[in-house]
C-alpha cells in the first residue's frame, strides 16, 4: 500500500463557516509531497499532469480511487439489486394514497340555475384539458375555472375558464387558439353541462412540430403569453 | 420527453391525479436507485421514495416551478434519506451498526466470490460513514454532481461538501485496501 506516509496535515480551503475543517484535517501528504485530496481531484478531473502519471505515489492513490469506483459500479450494476426495486408497485402505492387525499377544490355549478348539481374544479379542468388536446399538437397546462360573476360563495351561474396551452409552431396561432377555445367550450356545454360565459386561451409556449420534442422551451425569448384568443372584454 | 414535466406538474398541482401518476411513473426508477445507494436497503429505499412522492403531492400547490420537477423531487428524496440515516444511526456506538448492504448486493449467483466480498466490504464501510458523508459521496460518485449542486441539496457549503466527499473516499478506499 502506497498511502502510508500518514502525517495528518490540515488541508487548504477550509474557510470560516465551511464546516469542513474536521474532514480536511484527515488529508494526507503523500511521500512525493502532494496532498491526497489534490491528487484525487486532479485524477477525477482527468488533469493532464506529467507528475501524476510518473509519480508512483500519486498513481497508486489514483488507482485506489479507480478501484473504489469499479467496486461501486459493480455493486450497482451487477449486484442483482435492480429487480428488487419495483417502481411499478411503488407507483401503485403512491397513487393509492394520493387518490384518497382528494383536495377540497372549488365546487362548480352544473346544469340550470335552479338545480343543485356540482362538479369539483379539478374534475372539470381535466375534461377541458382533454378537449383542448384533441387539437393536434396542443398540450394543456393550467386550467382554472371560476364563477363568472364574482361575489357570494359558490354562486350558480356561468363560469369563466382560463386555460394555458403549449402549441406546435405553425402559422396562424390565432386560428389554432380559436379552435382550442371552440372545443373547450363544446366540451363544457355538451359533455359536462357546465354553463360557460368565457374561455380565455393563453399560449404559454410554442413547441417544435411533432418529432422534435426537445424544444419545449421558448427558443428566442419571445413572449407567446401575449398571444391568445380571449372572448369579450377583459375585466 | 422530460420537457413535459413542467406541464404535468402544473396539472398535478391543480389536482390532476393522472398527471401526477405520469410523473411518478417517469421518475420513480431513478429515485429508487438513488435512495437505495444512499440507504443500502431496497425496502427502506421504497419507503423513502414513496414518502417523498406523497409529500410532493401535498406540497405541489406551492411548487411554483422555480426549479425543474426532477430537481425538486431529487432534493426531497435526498433529504428524506438524510433524515432516515440520521434517525437510524445510534450516537457513538459503531459496534451496533447493522450489517446492511451485504444481502442486497449478494444475491446473483453469477457474481464472482471476489467481487461479492468487495461489495460486502464496501457495503459495510458505507454504513460506517456519517449520513452527510454518505449522501454527499453518493451524489458525487453515482450521480456525478458538482460540489455546488451537492452543497445546495444538502444545505451545506460547497467546501464542506468537498470535505465530506473526500472523507468518505478515504474511509472507503482504506476499507477496500484492508479487504484486499
Amino acid at each position: 500500500m502506497a498511502m502510508n506516509s500518514g502525517a495528518e496535515l490540515p488541508g487548504a480551503g477550509t474557510g470560516p463557516g465551511s464546516g469542513g475543517a474536521d474532514e480536511h484535517a484527515e488529508d494526507e501528504r503523500l511521500a512525493c509531497g502532494r496532498l491526497l485530496s489534490e491528487v484525487w481531484e486532479a485524477g477525477e478531473g482527468g488533469a493532464d499532469d506529467p507528475h501524476l502519471r510518473a509519480c508512483p505515489h500519486c498513481s497508486a492513490a489514483v488507482r485506489q480511487l479507480d478501484l473504489l469506483g469499479a467496486a461501486v459500479r459493480g455493486a450497482a450494476d451487477g449486484g442483482g439489486r435492480e429487480p428488487q426495486l419495483d417502481a411499478g408497485a411503488l407507483t401503485e402505492r403512491v397513487m393509492d394514497v394520493v387518490r384518497l387525499e382528494l383536495r377540497p377544490g372549488r365546487p362548480l355549478p352544473l346544469g340550470e340555475r335552479e338545480e343543485d348539481l356540482w362538479v369539483r374544479e379539478a374534475m372539470a379542468a381535466k375534461a377541458l384539458r382533454a378537449a383542448a388536446e384533441t387539437v393536434p399538437g396542443v398540450r394543456a397546462g393550467s386550467c382554472r375555472i371560476r364563477p363568472a360573476e364574482s361575489g357570494g360563495s359558490p354562486s350558480r351561474g356561468p363560469v369563466r375558464v382560463r386555460l394555458e396551452v403549449v402549441v406546435p409552431l405553425t402559422p396562424g396561432l390565432r386560428d389554432l387558439a380559436e379552435e382550442v377555445r371552440r372545443r373547450v367550450r363544446g366540451a363544457a356545454d355538451d359533455a359536462l353541462g357546465l354553463p360557460v360565459d368565457h374561455v380565455d386561451v393563453h399560449i404559454t409556449d410554442v413547441a417544435e412540430p411533432a418529432g422534435a420534442d426537445p424544444a419545449w422551451t421558448d427558443p428566442a425569448g419571445t413572449d407567446p403569453g401575449t398571444v391568445g384568443a380571449d372572448e369579450g372584454n377583459q375585466p | 420527453m422530460p420537457g413535459d414535466d413542467g406541464l404535468l406538474a402544473v396539472r398535478a398541482a391543480e389536482g390532476d391525479e393522472d398527471a401526477f401518476e405520469a410523473l411518478v411513473r417517469r421518475h420513480a426508477p431513478g429515485l429508487l436507485r438513488l435512495a437505495a445507494s444512499m440507504l443500502g436497503s431496497p425496502g427502506e429505499a421504497e419507503d423513502a421514495v414513496q414518502d417523498a412522492f406523497v409529500s410532493a403531492w401535498r406540497r405541489l400547490p406551492e411548487f411554483r416551478g422555480q426549479s425543474a420537477f426532477a430537481t425538486w423531487m431529487h432534493r426531497i428524496v435526498v433529504n428524506r434519506c438524510l433524515n432516515m440515516l440520521r434517525s437510524r444511526r445510534p450516537v457513538a456506538d459503531l459496534d451496533s451498526v447493522p450489517e446492511p448492504a451485504a444481502p442486497d448486493h449478494a444475491v446473483s449467483p453469477a457474481r464472482a466470490a471476489e467481487s461479492h466480498a468487495a461489495a460486502v466490504a464496501l457495503g459495510r464501510s458505507l454504513s460506517e460513514l456519517s449520513p452527510e458523508q454518505r449522501v454527499c459521496w453518493v451524489l458525487r460518485e453515482l450521480e456525478g454532481q458538482s460540489y455546488e449542486t451537492i452543497a445546495e441539496t444538502v444545505g451545506i457549503s460547497p467546501e464542506a461538501a468537498r470535505g465530506r466527499v473526500f472523507r468518505a473516499r478515504r474511509c472507503l478506499t482504506e476499507a477496500m485496501t484492508a479487504w484486499r
